[in-house]
């Protein structure tokens, strides 16, 4: 495969000093800040060193080279360049987030600093702050007690920072701190931007921001103003860790932001507050909404890749050799594909076409950090930074094309069906030809259909009632005839002259050692002859020689008027049905037919 | 009598015109020297990226030049192939301050020296252009990351160059008619010349 050479690997100069660079993806962005058409590599070299207290320096490279240095105030967590305004010559404006608030510069120098809204302080929290400093220092511990029924992370920085102190010297920063505000703030913890419009080459565009308090604002660089407010998640508070932005804002645009535990949501220009799209059990590293199909690509912690639509449905995934450690759209805009490339643990980076590898690349240790755009005078620049702090550019071949060869298809069709179980979606069926043929035909002759099939309905039912006929039948007799359970005999004795009779049933087990346990009797007669109070008698374990005698009222139907019984009722059909029946047995032990004497009418007086 | 006829037919080339294809990445700095060479009230003041590309005539050295300034943009790159067959010599312009794009300038001239239409001998002559830039490299240390020494079925010969005061443009030039010349000499006359580099 001659896939290794689809990227050109910059090499430094002989005896070159290559700096080292120790980011992020989300620290890194291509600007043009001299606005001398030849686009440079901006990035915040963050030190975390053990010894030292933490801090970033903003990094401007030519190439390769390190041009320029600035100490930034704080860690930054995201670096955006953009373009504020329509102005010629356009000059792009670097966005620094850091914790509550956005820096811009501009040539490099400091242009303005936006921070986002305060919240409104817990009413309980501000109550204990204006009677921390009157109160005598004794009753401050009831004070601050109170406050641990609250939320920790709803709780001002004032306030944490107080809780976490020592007692001693809490007083001192009591008295410090009593007058400076008690509201509290967001950190951003995510920044992207959003074009305005898409018609022009580098058009304005505004800052998608969000914060851990599950709040997402758009910015707009111009006058600083919020245009937009939005919450991730209407009923909890869900830390947004990962967004990515797609559209433009004049027009449409969705916004997705993956939160720490592992929930996606959507936001929408019409809609600001977030639709819920999925939740995984697993920790995200990457989110991205690619361009051009509008789906959801993660990278999650499993080894997995997955591809969501935007409602949330799961269209592919696919399994990785290795944790995921950074994910990248890389918009290839002359071949009009979008691929996505995953750098894993260990130091592959794997460029896939939607599901399948189109190629792949081996850094020599993990990639922390990739960035890819235009930079210097070329188009399609690959950025990678690894765990150490190397940089390495690769640029991408002006011959290349991206196709998944046919190998990769086959293989991944067979191993699809496979992976679709694995994620266990139900194998729906989907609408063949025969189903919408059978569709139209039902409703070009819904008559017929209907008739045939009310005509099977009734044929089943038939068979139904005869089987049923034909099994009572069969056990016609006094004594079952089953051998698998006890011999049982049964003996019906009506009394009373009606209309109101009483039935004597006597059930009786013939068996020497076995009980006759579960049985029922069922009295079945025709209502409009006979009413049975009660029908139906679950019968308690009939032991073996000790008869069971058991009683049921039946009352004869008399036309109320002259006191005659109906006239369908004949002598051949004034019985009751008695039925002994065993739980849990379909067909019955014993099926008697109790014949009735005729009932005298004047007796019902 | 065979010293007459060369320098008869030196004559006749004299009246001839050369195609020369001037490639090279975009921003390079093509345009920039073919301006040079142009009449000064032929010169453009303001050079502009070139789209596709643009055919421009000049006389130097006593021979009428057609030089087709092929555009060095990345969509564009495509087009400098098909000029491959009717060109005698070939200028690779060289941004000697563009040490990030090194290899593609490797990449691309790679793709040149293989295609098929250039498996004859054709004279090349590199320009490390914008010498005076701080960044810029000297000819050898081009020629070395290009790893020019390889190419053995064409000659060739690097300067450096500024296009814009116009040094060093005059040299290479002078060094490709030279070639030019002397392949189609051994060409007509059908001898076998076997031309060196000349450094």
């Amino acid at each position: 495969m001659a896939k290794a050479c689809n990227w050109l690997h910059v090499e430094s100069g002989d005896g070159e000093f290559i700096p080292s660079l120790t980011t992020i993806s989300t620290c890194l962005t291509l600007s043009d800040v001299q606005c001398d058409g030849y686009v440079r590599l901006l990035a915040a070299d963050i030190a975390l060193d053990d010894d030292k207290e933490p801090s970033a320096i903003l990094k401007v490279f030519r190439g390769l080279k390190l041009k320029h240095e600035q100490t930034l105030p704080g860690i930054p967590t995201a670096i955006e360049s953009l373009y504020i305004d329509e102005t010629e010559p356009k000059t792009p404006v670097i966005a620094v987030a850091i914790a509550e608030s956005v820096l811009f510069y501009r040539h490099l120098k400091p242009y303005f600093k936006y921070s986002i809204p305060q919240l409104e302080p817990e009413e309980l929290e501000a109550e204990v702050w204006r009677k921390l400093p009157v109160m005598k220092s004794e009753t401050h511990d009831a004070l601050l007690a109170s406050l641990k029924d609250l939320d920790h992370a709803k709780l001002s920085r004032k306030t944490q920072r107080l809780l976490q102190l020592p007692e001693e010297e809490r007083e001192a920063f009591i008295k410090s701190h009593k007058d400076s505000p008690v509201g509290r703030v967001g950190n951003i913890v995510a920044m992207c931007c959003l074009k305005r419009i898409s018609s022009d080459a580098n058009p304005p565009s505004h800052l998608v921001l969000a914060t851990d308090l599950g709040d997402v604002y758009i910015l707009e660089p111009q006058g600083f103003n919020l245009i937009y407010q939005g919450k991730v998640c209407s009923y909890e508070t869900a830390v947004p860790s990962l967004i990515s932005v797609q559209g433009t804002y004049e027009t449409d645009f969705s916004i997705v932001v993956a939160t720490r535990n592992g929930g996606v949501y959507l936001l929408r220009k019409s809609q600001n507050e977030g639709q819920e799209l999925l939740k995984l059990n697993t920790p995200l590293t990457g989110l991205l909404l690619l361009p051009v199909d509008q789906t959801i690509v993660l990278s999650c912690m499993d080894n997995r890749f997955l591809c969501y639509s935007k409602r949330g449905k799961l269209l592919y995934q696919v399994e990785l050799e290795d944790l995921p450690v950074c994910i990248l759209p890389l918009s290839m805009t002359h071949l009009g594909v979008t691929l996505v490339a995953i750098a894993l643990k260990g130091g592959p980076v794997k460029f896939y076409l939607q599901r399948y590898l189109v190629d792949e690349l081996h850094a020599n240790e993990t990639v922390d950090a990739m960035l890819y755009g235009r930079m210097g005078m070329e188009d399609h620049v690959l950025t990678l930074i690894t765990q150490t702090g190397d940089i390495q550019i690769k640029i991408l071949r002006r011959v290349t094309r991206f196709e998944p060869n046919a190998d990769a298809l086959k293989g991944t069709t067979m191993g699809d069906k496979k992976l679709i179980v694995d994620a266990s979606i139900l194998d729906k069926p989907k609408k063949s030809s025969i189903f919408v043929e059978q569709a139209a035909r039902e409703k070009q002759q819904a008559k017929a259909t209907y008739g045939s099939f009310q005509v099977e309905l009734w044929r089943l039912r038939h068979t139904a009632a005869r089987a049923t006929i034909d099994a009572i039948n069969s056990s016609e007799s006094t004594i079952s005839g089953d051998l698998t359970h006890a011999p049982v005999k049964l003996s019906a004795e009506v009394c009373g002259s009606g209309p109101s009779f009483r039935l004597y049933l006597t059930v009786q087990n013939l068996s020497t050692f076995k009980m006759a346990s579960n049985l029922m009797l069922l009295l079945h007669a025709d209502r409009r002859h006979y009413t049975i109070t009660q029908s139906l008698a679950r019968l308690p374990s009939v032991l073996p020689g000790i008869p069971l005698r058991m009683d049921f009222e039946v009352i004869a139907v008399l036309d109320p008027m002259d006191k005659l019984p109906p006239p369908s009722l004949s002598l051949d059909n004034s019985h009751i049905r008695v039925m002994l029946t065993k739980e849990g047995q379909a067909k019955p032990l014993i099926a008697a037919a109790v014949a009735m004497p005729q009932s005298e009418a004047a007796a019902a007086f | 009598m065979g010293m007459l006829h060369n320098l008869t037919d030196l004559i006749k080339i004299k009246k001839d015109k050369m195609t020369i294809l001037v490639l090279g990445l975009n921003n390079s700095g093509k345009s920039t020297i073919i301006n040079h060479f142009k009449k000064s009230n032929d010169q453009n003041a303001i050079m502009v990226p070139t789209v596709g590309f643009m055919i421009e005539q000049f006389y130097s050295m006593g021979v009428n030049i057609k030089a087709i300034d092929m555009s060095g943009a990345t969509r564009y790159r495509n087009l400098w192939e098909h000029q491959f067959k009717n060109c005698q010599g070939i200028i690779y312009v060289i941004d000697s301050s563009d040490r990030m794009r090194f290899v593609v300038i490797k990449d691309e001239l790679d793709l040149v020296l293989q295609h098929p239409d250039l498996s004859r001998s054709v004279p090349i002559l590199f320009y490390g252009n914008k010498s005076d830039l701080e960044d810029s490299l000297s000819s050898v240390k081009i020629a070395a990351a290009l790893s020019l020494e390889n190419i053995k079925e064409k000659p060739w010969h690097i300067c450096s160059s500024n296009a814009i005061s116009g040094e060093g443009l005059g040299e290479g030039v002078q060094w490709l008619v030279q070639q030019i010349r002397f392949a189609m000499l051994s060409h007509k006359s059908g001898h076998k010349v076997k031309s060196k580099h000349i450094k």
